[in-house]
């Protein structure tokens, strides 16, 4: 069965979305010590409203990122669908 | 210069069969010489960050190796 071959596109955005979840991070440590850093906090804000976006594109044509209820389903139910992640 | 790579010079014994290293190094990690993270410090790009494995330049610190040995 031939599997069907991810186009380039997933993972620019894939990329995309690891580098805006690090930043996303290191903000959120470095928040947590400077509560009061208005800017870092601007920027922390500016990053989570860009990873929203990410992630609506990436659940739009590649399925969802979280289950429970915490992304939308596909039809047909395919969360469980390859290629998984550390097969990607 | 100023570097982050420090050198001590280690005991040598005159039992040492091998060849002694007389001047050895280690390299110091660049939060040592940061206290408080100040606010604004200059930060990479978002994929350079992730490959770089920091947000703010000055935390750079890929452990180089040792070019004088």
């Amino acid at each position: 069965m031939k599997h069907k071959q991810l186009p380039n596109e997933y993972y620019e955005l894939l990329e995309e979305l690891q580098a805006t979840d690090f930043v996303l991070l290191e903000l959120t440590l470095y928040l947590d010590t400077h509560p009061n850093d208005i800017d870092a906090i601007k920027q922390f804000n500016e990053f989570a409203k860009l990873r929203k976006q990410l992630r609506k594109r990436y659940e739009k044509d590649y399925g969802p990122l979280l289950q429970y209820g915490l992304s939308y389903s596909s039809y047909p139910w395919n969360w469980n669908d390859t290629p998984w992640p550390w097969q990607v | 210069m100023y570097t982050n790579r420090k050198y001590y010079e280690p005991y040598i014994s005159p039992f040492d069969p091998c060849k002694p290293i007389r001047v050895k190094s280690y390299s110091t990690p660049p939060n040592l010489y940061l206290g408080f993270q100040p606010p604004g410090l200059e930060q990479f790009s978002p994929r350079e960050a992730l490959a770089a494995g920091t947000l703010w330049k000055v935390f750079y610190d890929p452990y180089e190796k040792n070019k004088e040995g």
